[in-house]
């Protein structure tokens, strides 16, 4: 269950990191479709991680000599980042709720006052709770898939950016070719 | 205070792209030039982001200038969705449109945005005001015209009812009878301020309002931080929080309005958030033409404690 937990999160901040990354690289006034593409993208990339830290446990179960020990010492680190994480994305889906009002003064204000500092801190609060979640546990297996998560983590926004950049790139290019001419301009 | 906060330089989007102010037509720039405007100020900041620009014999390369900026106004189309930037204008203009209604103005209304970028304000206004039905023209105007032409191809792409031209805003082909701007007013210093304002005296003209930074003492911390957060390129995360230290007080706005543009009544609009002594990130110059300012002050219902003294 507290895995599975884990795991859900772990969705939800890839959905908010594809976003994240598209926001600013469409100049459309209506988006709908680019940010459902950019929440794929952002899903995808999470499940990419997730494998990846889940084929990182599989591999570390087989290698180890006491499986039944490394899986409640997961369990129990698990729940210690739960302790961080969850609190953590409680604010961020309350932040995001406020812009269920009608009010543009409380819509602008939970930007810079909620999500603008809770996207800040998002490294800060990936340590502290992989940092948190380890710090108490038993087996070095568990630690070693908890700093491999960690760098899943941090990487996921840092690569859905990079990709975003390249393609963002690509498209001004084609807009503006070399040697591109100015329009005739209406004179003053 | 960091060099690049300090208020009496430049923005750097204000020198790499530079216009013959008869013609309009794009003049080169020399690099090293923009560059020992800022060294001397000491902002190593401005310096770098300089830098990075592509050149050719010492001259920045104006396609590499244009795909940068071209970024940079994709970046700060997204400031202004998340600061709900459509709707705050249509709230003071809407009310205009219809006390203009209320006063007898028949005609057609054409509402110019002066330096329109890449035109946010008109499409998002042309994306949920029918034009039409309120016998309405959306413009925009700018003298940058790569942005002018992303203006005119993102409308299209949308099929939105605006129009984008290159020129000058004031020029009588272009002028309109609700003049608006956003981030555009603190780019005009001392005379230059007022003598814009001055060109908003046109018959046609009968309102104006520029929306830009409030200065106040957390205005460039703030802005600093949303920033870094927000963009992703060096100019404009140095050019926004710049903005922010640059930005004209409300006093300086008034009396160049004032004096400027005597045949309107003008004052400030929402300068404070929800009449407690908190200031609002944007606060708006108003003009109106004085028969005006009654309907326009019950036009705007409940929101009308937002407007200050028109005079």
């Amino acid at each position: 269950m507290t895995l599975l937990l884990l795991y859900l999160l772990a969705l939800l901040d890839g959905v908010l990191c594809g976003l994240r990354t598209a926001m600013g690289r469409n100049a459309r006034i209506s988006k709908r479709w680019y940010y459902l593409r950019a929440t794929v993208r952002g899903l995808v990339g999470a499940q990419i991680a997730s494998t990846i830290a889940l084929g990182a446990l599989l591999l570390v179960a087989l290698i180890t000599p006491n499986s039944g020990a490394l899986r409640m010492d997961l369990e129990e680190s698990a729940g210690r980042m739960l302790r961080i994480f969850l609190p953590y994305a409680v604010l961020v889906l309350g932040s995001l709720s406020l812009r269920a009002i009608p009010s543009t003064d409380i819509r602008s204000a939970s930007s810079v006052m909620f999500l603008g500092p809770l996207t800040a801190i998002r490294p800060l609060v990936m340590i502290a709770g992989v940092g948190y979640g380890i710090w108490g546990s038993r087996l070095w297996e568990t630690r070693v898939l908890g700093l491999i998560i960690l760098a899943l983590m941090l990487s996921l926004e840092f690569a859905l950016n990079r990709w975003m950049g390249r393609m963002q790139a690509k498209q001004i290019a084609k807009l503006i070719p070399i040697g591109a001419q100015s329009g005739k301009p209406v004179k003053p | 205070m960091p060099a690049s906060w300090n208020p009496e330089q430049p923005e750097i989007t204000d020198l790499i792209v530079r216009h013959d102010p008869r013609t309009l037509q794009r003049e080169p720039v020399r690099k090293q030039e923009v560059v020992e405007i800022f060294q001397k100020f000491g902002n190593r900041q401005a310096v770098r982001a300089i830098q990075e620009l592509p050149e050719w014999d010492g001259m920045l390369v104006d396609a590499g200038v244009d795909r940068m900026m071209l970024a940079v106004h994709w970046e700060m189309q997204r400031l202004a969705e998340e600061f709900y930037h459509g709707h705050r204008v249509w709230e003071i203009v809407g009310a205009t449109v219809r006390a203009l209604r209320m006063n007898g103005y028949l005609q057609k209304i054409r509402i110019v945005d002066v330096g329109c970028g890449i035109g946010y304000t008109p499409r998002w206004l042309a994306s949920r005001i029918s034009a039409q039905e309120q016998g309405l023209e959306f413009t925009g105007v700018d003298l940058y015209s790569t942005l002018i032409r992303e203006a005119t191809r993102l409308a299209e792409a949308e099929r939105l009812n605006c129009k984008f031209s290159h020129g000058d805003a004031f020029s009588p082909q272009l002028a309109g009878n609700i003049v608006i701007s956003t981030g555009v007013v603190h780019h005009f210093r001392g005379v230059e301020l007022e003598e814009f304002l001055r060109r908003h005296e046109r018959e046609e003209t009968q309102a104006f309002f520029h929306f830009d930074f409030q200065p106040s003492l957390l205005a460039p911390v703030g802005s600093w931080f949303f920033h870094q957060l927000r963009m992703r390129t060096a100019i404009a995360r140095h050019d926004g929080v710049l903005s922010a230290a640059r930005a004209h007080t409300a006093k300086t706005l008034v009396e160049a309005a004032r004096k400027g543009a005597p045949g309107f009544a003008s004052g400030m609009y929402g300068t404070r958030i929800w009449n407690t002594p908190l200031p609002r990130v944007f606060h708006t110059l108003v003009g109106l033409r004085r028969p005006l300012v009654e309907e326009f002050r019950a036009q705007l219902g409940r929101r009308a404690g937002r407007l200050g003294e028109l005079q």
